[in-house]
């Protein structure tokens, strides 16, 4: 048909809609249609896939013919220049020419202007599941239980250093998987190991999990092996690995948007070195009981004045930490963070009462408290995670951060911009060698990714 | 290079390149979600449902995700129905948490502007509006189509843990999803939440401002689409110079409250070192779901923060050893010292 028979004529009436099938009748009431649409668009149920390519992943960037020109290119970014409105100065778009000062003036004017009715989400919550604060538990132990190895070497009990590493490894070992199982792709854990990148707290603490995991496997193997002074050797260097391990998720969390992290910034990383220590000596005091230690034994004796200092240490981080937040505090005042601190302080408090009511009798009852310690430090872990959660969805704190203040309802404003970034950024090169590293990294991973999914 | 960020990261370079960004005017938009569109298609995204802002929003976008990577913001001020707040409430204690309809607290949301028409409740009722009025009072409507902002000092950048996020030659930040493996950091490392993890694809997502196109000359999809030229694209220099004018003319013209997003502060007070993609508003930040300030967490945070652990993690083996010590010392007095 030609273009011009196209458009004549009249067009066809079909007759009348047909009636509509009772199911197919639209809801009454808006809860109705609400709860349809809903049903309707329910992810688990609904094909979302799509038509082409991967979900998330952009268009691929390589040209199917790498030196073909493309239809409709301009170079140098002709295409846009075309469609630029108002780059011709022939509409009254932008006329005026700007006084100097005027527009930072403004800029300050409305960025400070009164908080108005917050649309939000401004941030993202954090992504992050169950296997994550279990990871902090854990490495948290195995680098406390490093500690109790260097302590007891220090004091000269080479016996129970030894438990004390093995302790380490044993707390140690699970937490790769965690970290792999929580990725969204873990086939592609290897990337992690792709570059070493000073400036990320997560890749820091990828690197230093295999160091300390590899050092103190090969003290256990000289422990096993009878090399004493090797082992203590690698039990300190593993030991000063701990100190990071222990302390980096800290760093983590606050080097995030997220209010109650990131106020904590100063208190994150101490307090959870504390957690570690305590959940270290309980553990290994656990384990040193189950295999002999005798009683009055001034190791079993140190370690129980190290659990108790660190968690007390802990606590009063935490309470030192919580006066600085403002209204990012409602994330650990409020919710299932709440329920999770109140459980934590409350076996601390109970383990403390127990330790002291027991001081010079039972043995049984410092198992307990041991155990307390242990059951709320991993309380703790998780309630600074959910906190994390729920502190991005509290808009007001988010945006009282962003203003700079630590409460919106405060008179007082700082400065915006008071806290400065460091600016001083070392640049990060990939020399040949390190590019080559990478890429074969990335290529392992990609490899493993196709196995594992075919 | 005009503007050029200090080439940190890792860097792609290619001589004769320079910034390229988004001018978003938000005075132009008119919440047409062609920009929405056209991202998704050429980009290749899926749809992805409604998370927020049904019932009470016309926005069924609701937030930037790892499939959203343009999102034409509903800045509304609409009061909504008596009947759909009691449907709302109905709904939130039978426990459909997750795919409610946004509905705010009491006061919250809600223009200052009195009597402000219920459109749902008067369509529910079927009585006749008069649009003109209900157009007169619906006081503030605003749109602004949202987007990763490219920062100078880009806070997903900095936490990624696996060099899948990189600087380009156009000083834009991209993420390269071959290298990506969901590690979910970069998700709250962004202060303007504009990343996110998709569940599906397990990989983190967001604007690459067209990659793939830039590399060929052409301008990115939402801005090619883009009717009203709301979104604008080119030299990161023109365009803060194009939006300079635009503010000063509207200042001109009586609308004083026209400021720029990302672009045009004084040193100090520069949004994560300035925005690659930066927008005119004529609302405070918050409105929009924009911070009044931000910058890199991980630039702000890393150097006290590892500091502080740093040497809490020193003194705690330190407590250790002289815990240790000192008890082995005590019990050399006393009897009950002894090896085993």
């Amino acid at each position: 048909m030609s273009a011009e028979g196209r458009w004549e004529g009249a067009l066809e009436h079909g007759g009348e809609p047909a009636e509509l099938a009772p199911e197919h009748e639209p809801p009454d009431s808006a809860a109705g249609r609400e709860s349809a649409w809903v049903a309707d668009h329910d992810t688990a149920s609904r094909d979302s896939r799509p038509a082409l390519g991967t979900r998330g992943g952009p268009g691929p960037w390589d040209a199917a013919e790498p030196e073909a020109p493309v239809a409709l290119a301009r170079d140098d970014f002709g295409d846009a220049r075309w469609s630029f409105l108002y780059k011709a100065r022939d509409t009254r778009y932008a006329v005026a020419e700007p006084a100097p000062g005027r527009l930072a003036a403004a800029n300050r004017r409305m960025r400070g202007a009164p908080v108005p009715d917050i649309h939000g989400p401004i941030i993202h919550a954090p992504v992050w599941t169950w296997e994550i604060p279990l990871y902090f538990w854990l490495g948290g132990m195995a680098s406390g239980s490093a500690f109790v190895a260097l302590g007891c070497d220090a004091a000269g009990d080479h016996r129970s250093a030894a438990i004390a590493r093995r302790v380490a490894l044993g707390a140690v070992a699970p937490a790769p998987l965690l970290l792999i199982g929580d990725l969204g792709r873990p086939e592609r854990f290897l990337n992690m190991m792709r570059i070493f990148k000073p400036r990320s707290p997560m890749n820091m603490g990828a690197w230093c999990l295999l160091a300390f995991s590899g050092s103190n496997a090969l003290a256990v193997g000289a422990d096993l092996a009878g090399r004493p002074k090797a082992a203590r050797a690698l039990g300190g260097l593993t030991s000063l690995l701990g100190g990071y391990l222990g302390s980096y998720t800290g760093v983590l969390l606050a080097c995030t948007a997220v209010p109650v992290w990131s106020r904590s910034r100063l208190i994150l990383g101490p307090a959870f070195v504390a957690t570690a220590t305590a959940t270290g000596a309980a553990a290994t005091r656990l384990v040193l009981v189950a295999s002999g230690l005798p009683a009055g034994h001034p190791t079993g004796r140190a370690l129980g004045t190290l659990e108790t200092a660190a968690m007390l240490s802990e606590l009063s981080l935490s309470r030192l930490g919580e006066r600085r937040l403002g209204d990012a505090a409602e994330a650990l005042q409020g919710g299932e963070a709440a329920v999770f601190f109140r459980a934590a302080k409350s076996l601390v408090a109970l383990g403390l009462s127990l330790r002291l009511l027991a001081r010079r009798t039972g043995r049984r009852e410092h198992d307990i408290a041991s155990l307390m310690y242990l059951v709320a430090g991993l309380a703790f872990r998780f309630a600074w995670i959910k906190a994390g959660r729920a502190s991005a969805t509290q808009h007001e704190a988010v945006a009282a951060m962003g203003r700079g203040r630590h409460t919106l309802t405060a008179e007082q404003e700082r400065p915006r911009g008071a806290r400065r970034s460091s600016k001083q950024r070392t640049p990060l090169r990939l020399h040949s060698g390190l590019g080559a590293w990478s890429e074969a990294t990335r290529r392992a991973s990609l490899a493993v990714e196709r196995l594992l999914r075919s | 290079m005009s503007t050029s960020a200090a080439q940190t990261e890792i860097a792609i370079h290619r001589p004769g390149a320079e910034r390229m960004g988004f001018f978003t005017d938000t005075t132009v938009c008119i919440g047409c979600k062609a920009c929405e569109v056209a991202c998704k298609q050429w980009n290749d995204l899926p749809a992805d449902g409604s998370r927020s802002g049904k019932g009470i929003s016309y926005d069924y976008t609701g937030d930037l995700s790892a499939s959203s990577w343009r999102h034409v913001r509903f800045v509304e001020l609409l009061e909504p129905s008596p009947q759909l707040r009691a449907e709302a409430e109905e709904a939130l204690r039978a426990g459909a948490a997750g795919n409610l309809p946004a509905i705010p607290a009491a006061g919250a949301g809600v223009s200052a502007a009195v009597g402000s028409p219920d459109l749902v409740q008067m369509a529910e009722d079927g009585g006749a509006v008069d649009v003109a009025d209900a157009v007169r009072k619906m006081g503030d409507w605003v749109f602004m189509s949202d987007v990763c902002k490219h920062c100078t000092n880009a806070g997903c950048l900095d936490a990624c843990p696996t060099g899948a996020l990189i600087r380009t030659e156009f000083e834009t930040v991209v993420l390269q999803p071959d290298v990506c493996n969901g590690c979910g950091y970069c998700v709250p490392a962004c202060p303007f939440g504009v990343v996110d993890r998709d569940p599906e694809d397990g990989r983190a997502g967001k604007c690459t401002l067209c990659y793939d196109r830039l590399q060929e000359g052409l301008e990115p999809a939402c801005a090619k689409s883009c009717p009203t030229d709301s979104i604008q694209f080119g030299p990161y220099e023109e365009l803060v110079d194009i939006a300079s004018r635009r503010v000063a003319t509207l200042h001109q013209r009586g609308i004083e409250d026209a400021y720029l997003y990302g672009a045009g502060d004084q040193p100090d007070e520069q949004l994560a070192g300035g925005l690659g993609a930066f927008f005119l508003l004529t609302e405070p930040p918050e409105s929009y779901g924009l911070p009044a300030h931000a910058d890199s967490p991980v630039q702000e945070n890393v150097v006290p923060a590892t500091l502080a652990a740093l040497g809490a993690g020193l003194l705690a083996s330190a407590g250790a050893v002289v815990a240790f010590v000192t008890a082995a010392r005590r019990a050399r007095r006393t009897p009950a010292g002894r090896a085993w």
